[in-house]
């Protein structure tokens, strides 16, 4: 399995994709938080909550494991290596596993990444316009840790869609169209704090909930059994099909 | 106690919807020997080497390599070098990091790595991105994987697919390098004067059934089943050989073909006291008794 393992993570570290998708992140976070940096008041600014708020921007790496996530699994079936992989490791639901475990690792690493950058280019930014930096209290750290958390699982959720669908780009436009349009029409019925983008954003806030999000605890639980249900439909799909 | 087979089929069946693709499939390969496998566009060559590489599930019957399903085998790179039909690649990938990957999973070196890309004649490029490759670097790049665990078996489908001469020559020259050392391979083509030239054994399969299965030279033989005599009195020979029962037909003023081995009409020109300037046996090409088996249709 640590062969495996290693092999799937070296599988993301030898192509761009971890490149550009790292340069996604810090492209967007260097416009937002220069927006809000730059425009807020000096007195909003100032307050710890609002620093807290300008640096949650770098949890969108939760987005971005999902599609690393997807691309690590679906990509296989895309760019036809999955017959490499399973030449060299026939049972597949240790590849699945491997998969889950590298995606996971790799959603951690590019939270931690994402949050380093974010909260060093905040702190920057806010010195540079004479604002005391509050980004380093504990209370937004704790921010990092469920960015980690909830970045680990999105990369493992990605994983189980995609070797679900086993087609990248479908895969990556659904997952895009249900955050984006199926979440906020649930939002109707109002059930939609029980839904996985919404499960994940409660794991991200790491106790700042608002009213449309469980708390921490519950938000974990369910976001794990998504990624546990996704990861086992994967798995069977993975055993079950045909590759040829 | 027999020797187990390198890859044995046995009542391989296959199908996806109300196509049958492989049907009660069975036969099995000799160690040490390179095997063509043959069979018209659509035979179920494809889809027989992916359910003995445990890439497809078969529908009854079952394909085992070394007397095990490759599933169930301990190291399967080290047992069976694959090479498949159209081998894919990340094109962003180098080709050296392609089988890094390989390597890491199956728990070899770097440094094996380096070898096998020796062995290709690909280290030059090796570190280039697989999409500018050539259709020839991706083929060898392909062997390459395969005989990283330094397997015994190579299972290749239609390598030669694509390849220039230049490409062709290359893998023929290294398949009987392979065989030469006490290697097993099994090879699916549709080239097949190709084939011809390198395989001793052949397997043929049609609509998903097996066709024939002998070495090349007996399955050539039999298929056109004559000899070829000139003599200076083949007239006289002729006459001899229908009276012993024989059927002989003149194709020029000094040449017989004839129903019968050569050994047959030695003996009857020897009884008659008949001078022979030439005695052999007239095998088809390969892709005649191939177009023969499997009712003319395409290669």
């Amino acid at each position: 399995m640590t062969r495996l393992l290693h092999a799937e993570l070296l599988k993301l570290a030898t192509t761009r994709l971890l490149l550009w998708l790292g340069l996604l992140i810090v492209g967007f976070e260097v416009l937002v938080i220069s927006l809000q940096v730059g425009h807020d008041s000096l007195e909003s600014l100032a307050q710890p909550s609002s620093q807290r708020d300008t640096v949650s921007i770098a949890a969108v790496s939760a987005l971005v494991a999902l599609i690393l996530g997807i691309v690590a699994s679906a990509g296989e079936f895309t760019h036809g290596t999955i017959s490499h992989t399973l030449l060299v490791a026939p049972v597949r639901m240790r590849v699945a596993g491997a998969k889950l475990a590298a995606s996971a690792l790799a959603g951690a690493s590019l939270a931690l990444a994402s949050a380093a950058f974010a909260w060093v280019f905040a702190a920057l930014l806010l010195k540079a316009r004479s604002v005391p930096v509050h980004v380093f209290s504990g209370e937004a750290l704790r921010l990092v840790l469920g960015m980690v958390v909830a970045s680990a699982l999105t990369g493992a959720l990605g994983v189980g869609f995609g070797l679900l669908l086993r087609r990248q780009t479908a895969a990556i436009v659904v997952a895009l169209l249900w955050l984006l349009v199926g979440e906020p029409l649930i939002a109707i019925a109002g059930v939609q704090r029980y839904a996985p983008g919404h499960a994940i954003a409660s794991v991200v806030e790491a106790g700042h909930q608002g009213p449309d999000l469980l708390g921490f605890g519950k938000g974990l639980l369910v976001a794990l059994v998504y990624v546990v249900v996704a990861a086992v439909l994967g798995a069977i799909a993975l055993r079950q099909s045909d590759v040829a | 106690m027999a020797e187990t087979p390198p890859v044995e089929v046995r009542g391989l069946t296959k199908r996806y919807g109300s196509t049958t693709a492989v049907d009660d499939l069975t036969f099995s390969i000799p160690a040490g020997r390179i095997t063509g496998f043959l069979g018209p566009n659509g035979a179920g060559k494809s889809t027989t080497l992916r359910a003995l590489l445990g890439l497809i599930h078969p529908t009854a019957g079952e394909a085992r390599v070394e007397g095990a399903l490759y599933t169930q085998l301990q190291d399967p790179l080290g047992t069976v070098g694959a090479v498949l039909e159209s081998d894919s690649f990340h094109p962003g990938r180098s080709g050296r990091n392609h089988l890094r990957i390989l390597a890491a999973a199956a728990g070899l070196s770097t440094a094996r790595v380096d070898e096998v890309l020796a062995t290709v004649e690909l280290t030059g490029a090796a570190r280039r991105r697989v999409g500018g490759y050539s259709l020839g670097m991706r083929q060898r790049l392909s062997v390459a994987g395969a005989l990283l665990g330094q397997p015994q078996l190579l299972i290749l489908d239609e390598p030669a697919n694509g390849l220039d001469p230049e490409g062709i020559r290359w893998l023929r020259d290294f398949l009987r390098s392979f065989a030469a050392d006490g290697g097993t391979v099994l090879i699916s083509s549709h080239v097949l004067p190709e084939v011809a030239q390198i395989v001793d054994e052949v397997v043929i399969i049609h609509r998903g059934r097996l066709v024939a299965q002998e070495p090349l030279e007996a399955l050539t033989t039999r298929s056109a089943g004559g000899t070829v005599v000139r003599s200076p009195a083949a007239e006289r020979l002729r006459e001899a050989l229908v009276r012993a029962g024989i059927d002989a037909v003149s194709v020029g003023s000094d040449e017989l073909r004839v129903a019968a081995a050569a050994e047959r009409v030695g003996e009857v020109a020897a009884a008659e006291g008949i001078v022979l300037h030439e005695l052999r046996t007239e095998g088809a090409s390969l892709e005649e008794v191939f177009l023969g088996l499997t009712g003319g249709g395409q290669a």
